[in-house]
Parts: structure tokens; C-alpha cells; sequence
């Protein structure tokens, strides 16, 4: 046993709602054990699917979020099977679930009264859209940040993978941990419960505060009316303003935001020094200072036809290089700037690759999967079981 | 119960959002954080609001009041040799150091871990950057919207055949500190067992690679790349943003609405009526089949509708639909309210502080924002006094060197 969770056990009831959370205690060291029905987790019917095993064995959502667990089936809706639950639960330090089947949890608690158990909920358990049927896109939609997530008059869009069940499993495995230290204290479990709802609110960058705050407008209104007449400038630095920071290099796309202001002018500085040395840039604009442009740009001092060109020297300049000379040349001149990695740039990664960022694992159906291995470096090592087949570890844990 | 982390003491040099959450959420469970910055170089998350009344002010922004609130302040000169000095007090004092300086940064300025483990055993030092403490590329730099290019995400949002748009602003912010508190919170507990510090090393594209990790798994087995789908599943129909209340003037907003399956489309084909109940709908290939069709049905039904009413309409009949809320929406929305979800204290300048409460719901020890985030060193002279006893002549001369700057 290694890592710093090694000595807790941990029950996992979770469906494809909840997988992420247990599985981070299992990239510490914690033993987790996957509790399925004799049908197996719905997690196995949710794609990608591979094309080398038979259905049930094929979903990489679950080789990807069930690895480094045990697994083992239980029909709860049997009095045995409820009865070898709460055995196991003797032994547990902390139990997930995310509504995947009926549980009583305080009745768990009251048998050990040291276990800690997480509910992960779209809504809640309580209050007005507790009943609330959910799916990821809705909950994006309800936790705010769906709306912002649009660069014209069309619908905003969300991430082409699912994020938000992600974000409440994420948030429950810190919970759970937290719980943990009042336990340390005070030798008793308690009851957490996560609302992805709340959890995706993360992911606004504090925008949803704009109406308690009295920041008329700061974010993009709920309408999809017409074009703003007022200048609007994004000094964020982190480029809210998302396709303006796109640019077509020689093998796909870069990102960067080519923006103003105290946050970004620096580092667009630093571009227009690098374009300047290499013959790039016009006299015209050898003289701005991006960190003090706002202003210049608010009063009409420096035109949009300005602005237009500049892009236009920066999009001719950036189109000559690689995606792979680019992440070289961003750290030379200390440019914000990045190639758009695609999922098998990441698997050809030379600097994934150095930071042993995958592990290829070898399931009972035989399959091989490569998955994204531990989430932080400096820790004791822990070797990822692959994702159980159905059942696998029946014997050794129910004898 | 008492708070479960009340006895922990945070050194936080965090900066922006990825690092500072992870301060944030220890405080609201009790910790003591001494947030440090410089009001010369002032902090990226002070100026970018959003600001009470829209006016920009380094003192009120509301995301750096959400993510520091419940910290206390201190300005430091870091680049200073006594300014670094009072660091290494400070780590004398503090159990847990959070800092997300470029890689290197804090060596150069003589307080790499093992300097600053040397002077308190069983430190545990986060480390949060973009791309990692090791490794060719390390030297990247860059907001979350770069990690979000570097981890995959920028590539996966837009619509088919277009230009990818990419996710809101800088995604691998709001990834990263889920893992990077996972991780404090387990070296603290093995800390306990046995005394042992650690340096975490926690990179923001490697936290987003977590969030894809079975679309990683995917190329890796069959070569197949996700990509920008819309707002369109796979395996779901419809499954989409809509356009609803366009009778009322100005007042046209977007809804999310999914069909889990054929059951749910057949409870929404009856509500909707008319062609929606045309039998080539029935089966998931059917409507995947002809899903322009099926989105022109459903957007003109709901395009009549207020917002609002489209979704407790279909939230009537078990059909996952929410409006696509704003600022207004949340702070309007009847769960958020029954949580508590936006809360406030008052500011030190005046008026309020807003931020959001935990995330977390604890039975027996619920989080707590005890302090609203400070302003830049306006915990200076308490903390330096209480926590590491200077007296108010050494205080004096570090100001009158500038050190408290």
C-alpha cells in the first residue's frame, strides 16, 4: 500500500455522476471499492465507446473514471445484498453516491458512526428545484456558465464533452476530505452534499456576481441582441473574448488574445517587440504601449481600422510557424500564446511524455487503455488498476 | 463540532484564481490564511471586476473578493531581500504554503521547498503553475485560456465545421484547485500520521486532462478525435440551447433542453403536439436522423413561450430543461436563494463585499465566511504582530524601507 489516502477505505455508489470523486482518493492510495447492480453501472453504457471489447467492457468513460478502483456487484434490491452493504460499511471511512439507487444513509452513519457519506445531487435534496430532472447541459445552463460561452448572436455553446457532473464529483472528493478533518477532531462522520448546480458556478469567473455586485453590464447580457455600439475592450488578460483569440498557424490553430490593458499589454508588448526584430511590424505601431491603450482606444485616439490592421500584421506573422515552433517561440519572447492541442497532440505530447502524464493499462477483458495517470506530482507513487471488469473483484471482497 | 480546519495556518502567495481558490476554501472552514501581495504590481484579479457600480477600483473587485474572501492581508515586497525574509518567518508560523509563481521563481528568490522546509520541517508546499514544475515545456506561461489550449478544451466548442470558439474564459482556473485541495488536504492527513512534509507539484493542463480523460482514452484506442459538436450529443436528441420568449420585446433568452432518452421525447412530443409527435421521432436514430427538423419543432414551440414557462413546463412532464442564466437569473434562481447561494459582509472601504458561499454542504460543520477578502495589506501590522511578534519599531522600519508595499 502507498500514497497518502492508503489507509481509508472507500465505497463507491456512484453512477457516471459521481465516478470522478472516488477515483481521486484512489489516484492517493485509498482502497475504492466500486459497488455496481448485477446489471452493471450505467457508467458502462455512457461513450466514447472502443471497438476491441464487447459492450459492457467498452466504455472509455468507464476505463477512464473507474480505473483505480476494485469492483464488485451488489443487488440492493435484495435484503442480502442491502445487508452486505452495510457490513462493508462497518469498515469504511467514507461512502459516495449520486442518487444512482435508494440508500439509507443515516441508518449507515448510525452503525458507523464514523463514516462519512457524500451526496452528489444536481439541485439538492432540499428546496424548490430539488426535484428537478437534470442533465449536464441543463446544469450548465442553471449554474451559469452556458450563457457567457459565446462570441456572436447565435446560442451560447457548451464544451462538446460534458463538464458538469465533473465538476460537482470533483467538488465532493474535496468535501469528503474536509468532513475528514472534523472526524480526526472529533471521531464522528457526518453527511456532505454537493449540487453540481453550485459546483459549475466556478466556471464563471465570478460573472455571476455582476447583478449583486451593481456591475450594470459587465457580463454578456441574457439577450442576443444586436451589436453593442459601445466599445467594449477585454482587459481580462485571460481572453473572455473567445474566437477574436483564435489564429490560423501552419498546422491548425493558436490561441492568444491580443488584448490591452494592465493584465495583458505586457505580454502583447512583448509580441510586438519580438514582430518588430523580425521585420514584422509596421513604424505605425512600433510606438504603442498595450498596457496604457485602453484610453487611447476608449477616446478614438487610435482607430478600429488601427486595430484591425495590427491583427491583421500579427495573423501574417503567427501563420508562418508550427503549432510545435509556436510553444518554443512563447516561452523565448514570453508571449501568451498556445497551439490548440487536439487529443492526439496530447497524446504526442514530448512534454506529457516527460511528466509521465498517461498510463497504458491492461483490463481483464484484455483491452489496453491509456488514461491520464495521477493529478499531482511530489506525491508517493500509486499504480492505477485498470478499470474492473463486472464482478472482477466479487470473490476477494464479498468471501 | 469546531471548524475541522481550525487549526491549520496557510501562508497563501497565490495570485489570480487557480491558486487563491484553494486558500478560499480552507478559510471557509476555518483556516488561517495570510494572503500576501504587492499593492505595486497589483494583482491580475483585482482589475478585472466586476466593480460596484461599474467603476473600476482595485479595492472592490468582485472576483478577487470571491476567491480571497475569509483571508487575512499583508503586502510584501517579495523581490526584496527583507521582504523575503519576512516569508521565511512567515513559514516558520504557516504548516501549509500555496504559491503560483512561473516555475522557478520562488527558487530564484531563495525560497525554493528546500530552503523554505529547512527552516520548518514537515512544510507542505503547493505548487500550482500551467504546465508543471519539470518537463520541456514548463517554462509556458500563461492564464487558464492558455491551459484551456494546452489541455484540449479549446478545440472541443463551436459549431461543427467552424472555427472552434472555446469555453468561457480561463477553464483550467476553475479545474485545477478541486485537485490541487484534494491533494493538500491528503499530504495534511499524512503529514499527521507521520510527519512528513511534501512539495505538490499541481499543473493546470494536467487537471484539465483529467476532465477529458475518456476522450484521451478514445484516440488513444481508435484514433477517433472529439470535436466541436454544438450543443448536439452523441447518444442524446434533442439536446440543445433554444431561443425562448420572442413575443416579448428585448426580453429573448435562451433555454437548455435534453431528451435523456425516448421516454422523455415522447412526454415532450405530446406537450409540444403537431409535428413533434411525427412518427419518424420516436426512436433516438429518428430524431439523430433528422435532428434540423427536430430542433426547428422544438425552438418554435418554445421561441412563443417566456423562458421561465418553457421550463417548468417541461420540468412538469420529468424533462431536463433550465434557462440559461445570467447574473440576474442566479441571483433570482429559487434553489440559489434556499441555499444561500450569493452572500455578502461589510466591506472594509464601506458598503458590502459579495462573494459566493462554499460549494460544500456539511452537516455537522458547515462552511463559514468569517471575513470578507481584504484589501491589499490590511492585516499588515496584526499579522506581523500577532503571528510573528515583530515590534512596532521593526514594523515601522520595514515600512520606511518600503518592504510593506
Amino acid at each position: 500500500m502507498s500514497g497518502f489516502l492508503a489507509p481509508y477505505r472507500v465505497l463507491d455508489l456512484t453512477d457516471e455522476r459521481g465516478l470522478l470523486a472516488g477515483q481521486m482518493l484512489a489516484k492517493l492510495g485509498a482502497d475504492v471499492i466500486q459497488v455496481e447492480p448485477p446489471e452493471g453501472s450505467s457508467a458502462r453504457r455512457v461513450g466514447p465507446f472502443a471497438d476491441d471489447a464487447p459492450a459492457g467492457d467498452n466504455s472509455l468513460f468507464w476505463s477512464a473514471y473507474a480505473a483505480g478502483k476494485r469492483g464488485i456487484r451488489l443487488d440492493l434490491a435484495s435484503e442480502a445484498g442491502r445487508a452486505k452493504l452495510a457490513e462493508l460499511a462497518m469498515t469504511a471511512d467514507f461512502l459516495f453516491e449520486s442518487g444512482a439507487q435508494p440508500l439509507d444513509l443515516a441508518a449507515l452513519r448510525a452503525a458507523n458512526p464514523r463514516l462519512i457519506t457524500v451526496s452528489i445531487t444536481a439541485f439538492g435534496s432540499t428546496g424548490p428545484k430539488a426535484g428537478y430532472a437534470a442533465a449536464d447541459l441543463t446544469l450548465w445552463a442553471a449554474g451559469g456558465p452556458l450563457l457567457p460561452s459565446r462570441d456572436g448572436p447565435g446560442a451560447p455553446l457548451a464544451i462538446s464533452v460534458p463538464q458538469s457532473w465533473l465538476h460537482a464529483a470533483s467538488d465532493a472528493a474535496d468535501a469528503a476530505m474536509i468532513a475528514h478533518f472534523a472526524r480526526v477532531a472529533s471521531g464522528r462522520g457526518q453527511h456532505v452534499e454537493i449540487t453540481a448546480q453550485a459546483s459549475v458556478a466556478q466556471a464563471t469567473l465570478s460573472h455571476i456576481l455582476s447583478e449583486p455586485i451593481g456591475h450594470t453590464g459587465f457580463s454578456l447580457g441574457p439577450a442576443s441582441g444586436p451589436k453593442p455600439k459601445k466599445k467594449e475592450l477585454d482587459l481580462s488578460g485571460s481572453g473572455s473574448r473567445t474566437r477574436r483569440n483564435k489564429w490560423t498557424v501552419r498546422d491548425g490553430l493558436a490561441e492568444l488574445n491580443l488584448g490591452p490593458g494592465p493584465a495583458a499589454g505586457r505580454f502583447t508588448n512583448n509580441l510586438m517587440a519580438w514582430m518588430k526584430a523580425e521585420g514584422a511590424l509596421s513604424p505605425e505601431f512600433h510606438g504603442w504601449d498595450w498596457i496604457t491603450l485602453p484610453p487611447r482606444i476608449l477616446s478614438g485616439e487610435i482607430s478600429d481600422e488601427a486595430l484591425e490592421r495590427v491583427r491583421e500584421e500579427v495573423a501574417t506573422h503567427l501563420a508562418q510557424f508550427s503549432k510545435q515552433e509556436l510553444s518554443a517561440l512563447a516561452i523565448k519572447h514570453k508571449l501568451l500564446l498556445a497551439p490548440l492541442m487536439t487529443m492526439a497532440d496530447l497524446l504526442a505530447s514530448e512534454h506529457n511524455a516527460a511528466r509521465q502524464n498517461f498510463v497504458t493499462l491492461e483490463e481483464a477483458s484484455g483491452a489496453r487503455r491509456t488514461v491520464p495517470g495521477s493529478f499531482v506530482k511530489g506525491v508517493p507513487p500509486v499504480a492505477l488498476r485498470p478499470a474492473p471488469a463486472l464482478g472482477e473483484h466479487d470473490a476477494e471482497i464479498l468471501a | 463540532m469546531s471548524a475541522p480546519l481550525g487549526w491549520l495556518k496557510v501562508l497563501d502567495l497565490a495570485w489570480v484564481v487557480a491558486g487563491p481558490l484553494v486558500g478560499r476554501s480552507l478559510a471557509d472552514y476555518g483556516a488561517t490564511v495570510v494572503r500576501v501581495e504587492s499593492g505595486k504590481r497589483i494583482e491580475t484579479a483585482r482589475v478585472m471586476g466586476p466593480f460596484p457600480g461599474g467603476k473600476p477600483d482595485v479595492l472592490r473587485s468582485g472576483l478577487y473578493d470571491n476567491s480571497n474572501a475569509g483571508k487575512l492581508g499583508l503586502a510584501l515586497d517579495l523581490a526584496s531581500p527583507d521582504g523575503q525574509a519576512v516569508v521565511r518567518d512567515l513559514v516558520g508560523w504557516a504548516d501549509v504554503v500555496v504559491e503560483s509563481f512561473a516555475p522557478g521563481q520562488m527558487a530564484r528568490w531563495g525560497l525554493s521547498y528546500a530552503a523554505l522546509s529547512a527552516i520548518k520541517p514537515g512544510l507542505i508546499m503547493l505548487s500550482t503553475s500551467l504546465m508543471g514544475q519539470s518537463g520541456p515545456l514548463s517554462g509556458v506561461a500563461g492564464f487558464g485560456n492558455i491551459g484551456a489550449a494546452m489541455s484540449g478544451f479549446q478545440n472541443i466548442v463551436g459549431w461543427p465545421g467552424a472555427e472552434p470558439v472555446g469555453p468561457f474564459g480561463p477553464y483550467t482556473d476553475y479545474v485545477a484547485p478541486r485537485f490541487s485541495l484534494l491533494a493538500l488536504l491528503a499530504a495534511l492527513d499524512h503529514r499527521r500520521r507521520t510527519g512528513e512534509g511534501a512539495w505538490l507539484d499541481v499543473s493546470q493542463v494536467e487537471a484539465g486532462l483529467q476532465f477529458l480523460a475518456p476522450q484521451i482514452a478514445e484516440t488513444a484506442a481508435t484514433g477517433r478525435m472529439a470535436g466541436a459538436m454544438g450543443n448536439r450529443a452523441e447518444a442524446m436528441a434533442p439536446h440543445g440551447v433554444f431561443r425562448a420568449g420572442d413575443g416579448e420585446a428585448g426580453k429573448r433568452r435562451w433555454v437548455a433542453l435534453v431528451a435523456r432518452d425516448d421516454a422523455d421525447w415522447a412526454r415532450l412530443a405530446a406537450l409540444i403536439g403537431g409535428e413533434a409527435q411525427d412518427a419518424a421521432f420516436a426512436t433516438l436514430a429518428g430524431r439523430k436522423a433528422e435532428e434540423d427538423r427536430l430542433e426547428a419543432v422544438v425552438n418554435a414551440w418554445t421561441a412563443l413561450l417566456p423562458p421561465v414557462e418553457v421550463e417548468a413546463l417541461v420540468q412538469s412532464i420529468g424533462v431536463p430543461c433550465h434557462v440559461v442564466a445570467g447574473s440576474r437569473e442566479m441571483l433570482e434562481d429559487s434553489q440559489l436563494v434556499h441555499s444561500g447561494h450569493f452572500q455578502s459582509l461589510p466591506h472594509p472601504l464601506g458598503g458590502v463585499s459579495v462573494f459566493e458561499r462554499s460549494r460544500y454542504t456539511l452537516s455537522e460543520t458547515p462552511g463559514e465566511v468569517r471575513r470578507p477578502a481584504p484589501v491589499i495589506g490590511g492585516d499588515t501590522d496584526a499579522v506581523l504582530a500577532d503571528f510573528l511578534g515583530y515590534t512596532p519599531e521593526r514594523i515601522a522600519a520595514l515600512r520606511r524601507a518600503g518592504v510593506l508595499e
